[in-house]
This record gives structure tokens, C-alpha cells and sequence, in this order.
């Protein structure tokens, strides 16, 4: 049922303001449902007044529903729950729904975020966060969000990293939980190094997700990017990518991502240069066609670093 | 995959030049469906779409009289804030109730300023009613102490809106226009804190390359795209070979590894029934394979090679296409063709790509029959989508579109007509001899 101010009489005192779109030739107007152009009317005749009421929180609402991406239509809400000293469970507990209607929007996150830094506790957040992900299980905003909660209220605990587990285990190719689990692993706010008990965990667990589905970049780009965080040398793992690519084996490859490994390898050995234009040949003509020109200009590199060495 | 009633291999893929005019057009001159009353706030980003696209195409010239032209000029401006700066939309317009008191819910807006000054550019008009100075003392206070910039400057002088490198690039694309790359004051007016952006851009890299929205957040296209195109902006693309150096604070720390990241959204998952197909491998918890033993990987053969078997007519057939995704493992998507190769373009490195399938993805796959693109294929169009579908065929140099500059996402032309404006030319010197 579409929802009118002009014939309801808790809306009697206010005059909407009509939308100027400023002459005959206006760009990208809109055909605007009735409904929608005459809340949009009453929402800007509250706002000239700086009306903060129960009634607004209503209107702002509506607005909402029909569209999210308002963005001062949020700011204002936000005011309004302020000025009123609103029950910001409340607030959460109308959010949640909204949030799974609108699964790209942005504000509503921002608003969610101002909202539980003033509650000043992430309790109910994770529950809240698991069903946004069983609709979509890497919604950007959703892992941008759970990033800000662990900040907010230091979450850098062994659960957290279970979690991430559990999210990898759901799906190894979810590229948003390795992500997260760098982040928690790496990102400590105050920079320190990753003790080396870690950094050894972190490489057998990308190990081990990359021996489940060798086909899978999320956990390769991981391993090689704990190896770079902590400066140690990528020939670590040459017997590791050696399991799922061998160039003298052209015909048992298991992983173009291993071919890709073994080629950085090879170009930092001491002749090893035919080896490594042997495996970037393998990914050129065979295992990762697509790529063909990268490759090739990658087989162009070598060359110029052996005439340079 | 099969592609049921789309042409084979040896059928030339067409872009349906007359049906894209007809699609931006009726977007031109008629009311968009109410669908797109998400985007009200965002008007004057799908009126510069819509503009740009009908220049690229080489219509605009024939799709507007001169008092069409004039009138959208005139709706352009009437979006300028009294303070300067412009708004998102009318949707917030408070007309003559508006003061000080409450026109903070009526707020200059990053992407509207960005979109109007480039719609300016577009049409032709020369900018002189456009409070520049204010404009540019706004960006000064719309940067955060990280460097990253905002979408609306919010009660006590706040920047609200997300911290992405979207906000970034438009108040650097902003800055472009109006002042060029001179660093430092102009006319008394103050710099933003460029060093301060790009090392804020340098803390966005990901491990894997690629640029996400804040650091230690996930790579994704749009992002390392804006970044890329806002660093050409401000003149802090890493060095080429051979550039001498300077003393200046450049972007990426790995261009190598983002070259990597950004040729990897290259792939053959062009739809929800691809996913897992391609690489033998189950993907879920229940699968537990002990190691080796796991699929091998499908070999390719070469394109023009024996197509004595199914197998390999179905991988020739799929080499035809290729689909450009915006984050690791996830499927293809037309606007993605433009957030990773746009960036690559920025960079000169379109050439370590082969274009050729992506275009054919493009039109033959998310090509409309009644123009435009859609986000999958047999999607219907939408402005978005269809815009970047178009610019990304242009930057492939498709022949018969206007030639585009990738970073700005609009005609050369429109740049070009910036840098001939002599209130423009007065405080770059000569930069307009040379493009951008």
C-alpha cells in the first residue's frame, strides 16, 4: 500500500516543496511514482524547518525504502536519532531488515557503523553478519564492516580467525575471507611484525587450502603475499609448487598458479632462465591461454634481464 | 557453456551502432522508468553518462538543436550552490527556503561536482559561471587528515561519506580541470595535500597487487582503477623507463604484481553456471581431496589448431570469449571490462592483453538487442552498464566511436575543449600543446 501525507492529518502543518528541475530541458529526470515525489516534497519541508520528531523518523523511512542511496536523507536520520535520545537497539533492529533489501547499498553501512560506535558494543553484530553473507557471501560492504568491527573493538582474537576458517572451509574460492584473514593476521593496528610461529601457521594453512584445489588463486596470492609482508624468499616454496607443476613434466600440470610461482623462482636463480621461459611458454600455449600477451611479455622480460645481468 | 541463437566463430561480432544510438537517446529525451529512483540522488552522474555516451558515439552534434544544448547547460548550472560547488541532484534543492541554518542537508557533492564540470566540458560550455576558486577551497576541506577524500562535508565541517578512492579520484579529476597539475597555490587559493593522497593510495595495495577501498581491504577493479586514474591526474604515475626521476612521492609500490592482478580479472567464468566447470575441481568442504588427487588442467589448444574432437572445439570455442571480472574468483561482469582495463591503458600496458575476445565477450554476450549493455548476458541494459560497455569497445579503439581518455572516462574532445579555455590556459601555461 503506498503511503500519502497530504490527506493525513498528523501532516497537515507542513507545505511540501514541489521539485525544481529547472526548466524545459532537464538531464536524466526520472519518472517518479506519485508516492515517492510527494514524500520527497514533505522530507525537504521538514529539513527546512531542521524538524527532529518521531514523525521524521517515519518520513525518512518511507524515503528510505524507496531509495537508500539518499545520501543526506541518512545524515539527517542519524540527527534526528540524536536529538530525540532514540533506542538505538531499535534503530538496529529496523536496520537489519533493511540492509538485506538493499544488499548494494552503501549509507546503510555507514549508518550502521555510527550507530554501534555510539552503543559502544559489537554484541548481535557477528550473528547479524553471518545472514548478510548467506545471501551473498562476498558482499564488499559486509567484509569492509566486520574490518571495522574488529578495529572498533579490538577483535584480533583466536575466534575471529576461527571464523575466517569456517568461511574458508564454506567455500576455499571466497577470495573476501582469505582477504579478512591477512587482514587479521597482518593488519594489527600497531604494526608489529607476525611473530614467526604465525607467519609458519599461516603458510601451512594456504598450504594445505592450495593442495585441496590447486586451481584456486585466493590461497596462492595469500602465501605469496605472508612471504612478501615478511620478506622472506619465494624460493621457500619451489618444492611446494613443484607438487603441482613440473616444466620438464609439461603434460601433469595441476595448477597454472604453480607455473606462474615457479616462473618468479626460476628468474631469481642463477641459470634458470630457460626454465623459467619453459614454464611462462606453458601458461602462454597451454595452461592459461587467455593470457597468451601477458605471458609473452613476461618471456620478453627475462631477456632483458639476462642482458642486463 | 553453450550460447544458443549467438553467432560462431567466423561470424564478425558487431557493435549494433544504430541500436546504441536509439538507447541513449530515448535516455536523453525521455523520462528514465522509476527503477531508477535509487539513483535520484546521482543525477547529474547519469546525465554525464548519458551525454558522454551520445559523444562517443558522434551522435551529439546531430542529437541536440542548439537551444537543446543551451537548456542543458542551463539545468547543469541550477544545480551550482549559491557557495558554489554543485549538488547531486535537485532532489535536495531547498529553493529560496534555503539557508544557513539548514542548507547542510543541501550539500555540495563530490560526484555532482565532478559530473557537472565534465558536462560542462561536454557540451561545449566554457566553464566562466562556474565559481572555480570556491570550488577548489572546498577540496581543501573535503581531504581527511589520512588523505582520502569525502563525499559531502557534513554539520561542524565533517566529511562524511566512504574513505574509497571513488571520492579521491573525482576531487583530483576536479582539480585537474580546473588548475591542471601546477602544484602549490593558485590565485591565494591552497593546494590539497597531494603527497598526502597518494600515500594514502600506497596504503590501499593489497598483497595481491590490486587496490581496495582503505588499507588491508579487499583488491577490487573500480578501486584500483579510480586510484590509477586519480595518481594520472595528479602527475604521480609510477616512472616510465627512461623518465628521469624526480624527488616526488609516486603511486604503486609493485607495478609488476598490480599488472599481474590487473591482467588475472581476464576469465572464462562469464555466468553463475560456469563457476567450477572450468577447472575440474569441486568447490566445496565435502570434497576433501588428498593431494594429487585432484584433476589436471584442461590443456588448451592453440586457436587455430585441430579441432578433431568436442573437447577441443568447446575450448577453441571459449578462447572466442573472454570475460573480465572485478575481484579474485568471481564471475565476469561488462563494467569490470572497463575498472581493469582502463587502468591498463593509464599505465600503457594495454598491449600486454589481447582484447580482441574481451571485445567479443562484450558484444556479443552483454550487447543488447535494443542497445546498450547488461551487467550478465541476456541482462537488459541499464545507463551503468551500457556507458562502460561502450567506453571500454572505444578504448579498444572500435572504429567509428570517438577516441576516449580512459582515465577520465570520457572523449578526448571534452578534454581537449578544457585545455583550449583560456581562464584554463592562464593558470596552466601550455599545457594544452600537448594531451594530457
Amino acid at each position: 500500500m503506498p503511503k500519502f501525507y497530504h490527506d493525513d492529518p498528523e501532516w497537515a502543518d507542513i507545505e511540501p516543496i514541489a521539485q525544481e528541475d529547472g526548466g524545459p530541458h532537464p538531464l536524466a529526470a526520472i519518472a517518479y511514482t506519485d508516492e515517492y515525489s510527494e514524500a520527497m516534497g514533505f522530507l525537504r519541508a521538514v529539513m527546512v524547518n531542521n524538524e527532529y520528531s518521531e514523525r521524521v523518523l517515519g518520513l525518512t523511512e518511507h524515503i528510505i525504502k524507496m531509495n537508500a542511496a539518499h545520501y543526506t536523507v541518512w545524515l539527517y536520520r542519524a540527527k534526528v536519532l540524536e536529538q530525540l535520545g532514540a533506542d538505538l537497539r531499535r534503530e538496529i533492529a529496523w536496520l537489519n531488515p533493511t540492509a538485506l533489501k538493499h544488499l548494494k547499498n552503501y549509507q546503510i553501512w555507514n549508518h550502521r557503523q555510527t550507530i554501534i560506535d555510539k552503543l559502544g558494543s559489537p554484541e548481535g553484530e557477528s550473528e547479524f553478519i553471518s545472514t548478510m553473507l548467506e545471501q551473498d557471501s562476498k558482499n564488499y560492504h559486509v567484509w569492509s564492516y566486520r574490518q571495522w568491527l574488529v578495529q572498533r573493538f579490538d577483535l584480533y582474537t583466536d575466534e575471529e580467525l576461527k571464523w575466517t576458517e569456517n568461511m574458508i572451509e564454506e567455500d576455499v574460492r571466497n577470495n573476501s575471507a582469505w582477504n579478512h584473514r591477512f587482514y587479521l593476521v597482518v593488519g594489527k593496528k600497531d604494526g608489529q611484525a607476525v611473530p614467526e610461529d604465525a607467519v609458519q601457521r599461516e603458510l601451512e594453512y594456504a598450504k594445505a587450502a592450495i593442495r585441496k584445489a590447486p586451481q584456486n588463486q585466493s590461497p596462492w596470492n595469500y602465501l605469496r603475499g605472508i612471504l612478501r609482508h615478511n620478506k622472506l624468499p619465494i624460493a621457500m616454496i619451489k618444492g611446494f609448487a613443484l607438487e603441482f607443476a613440473d616444466v620438464e613434466k609439461p603434460d601433469d600440470v595441476y595448477s597454472s598458479h604453480a607455473l606462474d610461482t615457479l616462473v618468479d623462482i626460476y628468474a631469481e636463480e642463477e641459470d634458470k632462465k630457460e626454465e623459467a621461459k619453459k614454464a611462462l611458454e606453458l601458461l602462454a600455449t597451454r595452461y592459461d591461454p587467455i593470457r597468451k600477451q601477458y605471458w609473452n611479455y613476461r618471456k620478453g622480460l627475462l631477456g632483458q634481464t639476462s642482458a642486463m645481468a | 557453456m553453450t550460447a544458443p541463437g549467438l553467432s560462431v566463430a567466423g561470424d564478425e561480432s558487431a557493435l549494433r551502432y544504430s541500436k546504441h544510438i536509439n538507447y541513449w537517446r530515448r535516455n536523453l529525451k525521455t523520462f528514465l522508468p522509476h527503477h531508477y529512483t535509487g539513483n535520484d540522488n546521482n543525477r547529474l552522474t547519469l546525465a554525464s553518462f548519458i551525454v558522454s555516451a551520445l559523444d562517443i558515439l558522434g551522435d551529439l552534434e546531430t542529437a541536440l538543436s542548439v537551444e537543446e544544448r543551451q537548456g542543458y547547460i542551463e539545468w547543469v548550472y541550477r544545480c551550482q550552490l549559491p557557495e558554489g560547488c554543485f549538488r547531486g541532484a535537485p532532489a535536495t534543492d531547498l529553493k529560496n527556503h534555503r539557508n544557513d541554518e539548514n542548507k547542510v542537508w543541501d550539500p555540495a557533492h563530490m560526484p555532482g561536482t565532478f559530473f557537472a564540470l565534465l558536462s560542462l566540458a561536454l557540451l561545449g560550455d566554457d566553464l566562466s559561471r562556474v565559481k572555480r576558486r570556491e570550488i577548489l577551497l572546498w577540496l581543501t576541506k573535503m581531504q581527511r587528515p589520512n588523505g582520502s577524500f569525502g563525499q559531502t562535508l557534513g554539520e561542524n565541517g565533517k566529511v562524511e561519506g566512504g574513505v574509497d578512492t571513488r571520492f579521491g579520484y573525482m576531487a583530483a579529476g576536479i582539480r585537474w580541470m580546473l588548475r591542471g597539475n601546477v602544484e602549490g597555490p593558485v590565485d591565494g587559493v591552497p593546494d590539497i595535500n597531494v603527497d598526502k593522497f597518494v600515500e594514502c593510495i600506497l596504503e590501499s595495495e593489497c598483497y595481491d597487487g590490486g587496490i581496495s577501498e582503505a588499507p588491508f581491504h579487499e583488491s577490487h577493479a573500480g578501486f584500483t582503477c579510480c586510484a590509477i586514474s586519480a595518481l594520472s591526474f595528479v602527475d604521480r604515475l609510477p616512472l616510465k623507463s627512461g623518465q628521469p626521476p624526480d624527488s616526488r612521492l609516486r603511486g604503486l609500490q609493485n607495478v609488476p604484481l598490480t599488472l599481474h592482478w590487473l591482467t588475472s580479472r581476464l576469465t572464462l567464468t562469464l555466468d553463475e553456471e560456469d563457476i567450477d566447470t572450468h577447472t575440474g575441481e569441486i568447490n566445496s568442504s565435502q570434497t576433501h581431496h588428498s593431494p594429487h588427487s585432484f584433476a589436471k588442467l584442461k590443456s588448451h589448444p592453440p586457436k587455430a589448431g585441430k579441432q578433431s574432437s568436442t573437447a577441443e572445439l568447446t575450448s577453441h570455442f571459449e578462447m572466442e570469449w573472454v570475460g573480465v571480472n572485478g575481484r579474485c574468483n568471481k564471475i565476469a561482469d561488462t563494467c569490470y571490462a572497463y575498472w581493469a582495463c582502463a587502468p591498463l591503458q593509464t599505465l600503457d600496458y594495454l598491449d600486454i592483453i589481447d582484447t580482441k575476445p574481451v571485445r567479443r565477450w562484450l558484444l556479443d554476450r552483454t550487447q543488447h538487442l535494443v542497445g546498450g549493455f547488461g551487467k550478465l548476458p541476456g541482462d537488459p541494459p541499464d545507463i551503468y552498464h551500457s556507458y562502460l560497455g561502450l567506453v571500454t569497445i572505444a578504448i579498444f579503439g572500435e572504429p567509428g566511436l570517438q577516441n576516449v581518455d580512459a582515465a577520465f572516462c570520457a572523449s578526448r574532445r571534452a578534454i581537449e575543449h578544457l585545455q583550449s579555455l583560456p581562464w584554463r590556459k592562464a593558470i596552466v601555461g601550455n599545457d594544452a600543446a600537448s594531451y594530457r
